[in-house]
């Protein structure tokens, strides 16, 4: 469905995407990576907003920048606001469906069915502006799909929604992804999970890992990094860490200070912390490793430019 | 034996021609969204504007205008000042209005649609700009204050209706290539291709639309014979079909640079609201 071959975007000096290859075939995929990673530039390329400076960008088989065959079968939902504010939902949505070459009649008619389908039905005559932020984003959903496009390419679509909003669109999507495909970007991990959506890891422009939620999961529990310790009893402690499975390698940081390398950080900071109860060690820091998504993304690119194991 | 027409569900009816059908709705988009107080108020100065004056002048002189002046003065203050200022803001805008307001987007991910916004755009600057150039020519013909000012009132709305259609493809020239200078290069534009160019008697200003506008004026109100020969240089020698066909092709070549640039640029995220 998507085939990108050694595409890299420059804007000017700025580097949007750097050498992507990837083949995602008809399902659901999440992007995720942090802001500033080159998700947008990425989902620019598949659906023909950017040309590639570099490489070839394949989507239905075709190039599809300046392709109206492949723009029709493309749904994009981005991830700006609508600002349309004072037009109804149900006109934003005819206008858009009407872009795509239906009849007054057949916009009218899709724009209505769409926005039932979004749970808009009964708002979708009031004014954008007095629509919460969640019914916007339903209404820009409405508005990706009315035309019964055969890929729904979204934007950081759960962005600055409230859990029961972000939860109605997760169900939304994935009741729509059953029978279509589906790219979303994201910079949570756990919003791309609960789409089961396939995983494109994407950091600095780059793309740094793919395969399925587990797999990436597996891939980033296996990363290796660090706890760190500040106590009255460093040498003491740092013993029985040690003796743990969960440590790899010891080193000391100044008189009060240990950091030990492990591939479970959680685990051995439990364990450390345990081990510092029992024995009446007084702990003042005791900090697991960065495993923020920045952090895990951080050691996924230094693996993938081969400066990490 | 004949097939049966194929049904088709009514939400599957696709526009017989999905251009028109994309030009048309963005025209629609577009002149909704030019109905705020705002431009309204704009409009409404545009009307009454070119009656002030000449009721100015009027006052001044305290008699009608004869045609040998009133027609050039309803000339500049109408198919040059009004429609010029009308297209301005709204051909201008063409597509630093949609980076704005994060609707670009939208727009250039469907089949066609930059095409659609770019002549959907221009449709909309046409008849909006017309429509306030025609009631300000109507104001100032129903106020009497030139003398005779009804016998030119047809010339003036083909005028009108050229100028703004000329122009306002112009104006999208500017509008694709520099968005968000659109406005300054617009009026650059106005000032450098339409007034300078287009006075100087020589093979540049046939490329502009004011010759073609001042020949038509001069051929059609019966002026020519009036102009002292120095001015003659100031007006084309071919007959008004030459010029109407002139503005015309100009108007299309304008609008198809302007849709090939359109296509082939791209706006990079941070361009974007």
């Amino acid at each position: 469905m998507i085939s990108l071959r050694g595409v890299t975007k420059l804007y000017g000096t700025v580097i949007g995407v750097n050498d992507v290859s990837v083949d995602l075939g008809a399902g659901a995929y999440g992007l995720l990576g942090p802001n500033g990673a080159g998700k947008t530039t990425f989902l620019g390329l598949v659906t023909g907003q950017l040309r590639p400076s570099m490489g070839k960008v394949r989507v239905f088989g075709e190039r599809p920048f300046f392709n109206p065959r492949v723009l029709r079968r493309i749904g994009l939902c981005p991830a700006s606001d609508i600002t349309e504010r004072a037009m109804s939902a149900r006109d934003w949505v005819r206008y858009l469906v009407r872009l795509s070459g239906f009849t007054p009649a057949a916009a009218a008619l899709r724009a209505d069915r769409t926005l039932e389908q979004v749970g808009l039905g009964e708002a979708a005559r009031r004014p954008l502006s007095t629509l919460s932020k969640g019914m916007r984003q339903r209404a820009k959903l409405a508005g990706a799909i009315a035309h019964d496009p055969d890929l729904l390419v979204l934007d950081e679509p759960f962005d600055g929604l409230d859990p029961v909003a972000r939860h109605e669109l997760v169900s939304l999507v994935r009741r729509w992804a059953r029978s279509r495909s589906l790219l979303v970007a994201s910079h949570l991990l756990h919003e791309v999970e609960a789409l089961d959506a396939g995983l494109a890891v994407i950091l600095g422009g780059r793309l740094v890992a793919s395969g399925t939620v587990e797999e990436v999961r597996r891939l980033i529990d296996t990363l290796p990094s660090e706890v760190r310790v500040v106590c009255d009893a460093p040498r003491r402690l740092a013993e029985m860490a040690c003796a743990s499975p969960e440590a790899d390698a010891v080193r000391f940081v100044g008189t009060d200070t240990f950091v030990v390398d492990t591939r479970a950080p959680v685990a051995l900071a439990e364990r450390i912390g345990a081990a510092a109860s029992a024995e009446g060690i007084l702990v003042r820091e005791l900090v697991p490793g960065d495993r923020s998504l920045e952090g895990i993304f951080g050691r996924l690119v230094q693996i993938h430019r081969g400066e990490a194991s | 034996m004949t097939t049966p027409p194929v049904d088709i569900p009514d939400a599957d009816r696709r526009a017989p021609l999905p251009a028109l059908a994309s030009i048309a709705a963005v025209a629609g988009f577009q002149l909704a969204r030019l109905l705020t107080p705002p431009r309204l108020a704009l409009a409404a100065i545009g009307i009454v504007f070119p009656t002030a004056v000449l009721a100015a002048a009027v006052n001044g002189i305290g008699t009608s205008i004869e045609p040998r002046l009133g027609i050039p003065m309803l000339y500049l203050l109408i198919p040059e000042m009004v429609c010029m200022l009308g297209l301005l803001v709204t051909m201008s805008p063409l597509v630093a209005d949609e980076l704005e307001r994060g609707t670009w987007v939208h727009v250039a991910v469907r089949p066609g649609g930059r095409r659609g916004l770019l002549l959907g755009t221009w449709l909309a600057a046409v008849i909006w700009s017309g429509a306030v150039a025609l009631a300000a020519l109507a104001l100032a013909i129903l106020s009497d204050c030139i003398e005779g000012g009804a016998r030119v009132a047809g010339t003036f709305a083909v005028l009108i209706l050229l100028s703004c259609m000329g122009r306002a493809a112009l104006f999208a020239l500017p509008a694709v290539i520099v968005p968000k200078r659109a406005l300054v290069a617009s009026v650059g534009v106005a000032l450098v291709i339409e007034y300078l160019a287009g006075l100087i008697p020589a093979v540049v200003n046939q490329f502009t639309v004011s010759l073609r506008l001042r020949t038509l004026l001069v051929a059609w109100t019966g002026l020519r014979r009036d102009i002292p020969a120095e001015f003659q240089l100031l007006v084309d020698i071919n007959r008004p079909w030459y010029q109407v066909s002139a503005v015309l092709v100009l108007t299309a070549v304008f609008l198809a640079i302007a849709w090939a640039i359109l296509e082939w640029r791209q706006f990079p995220p941070s361009d974007e609201s």
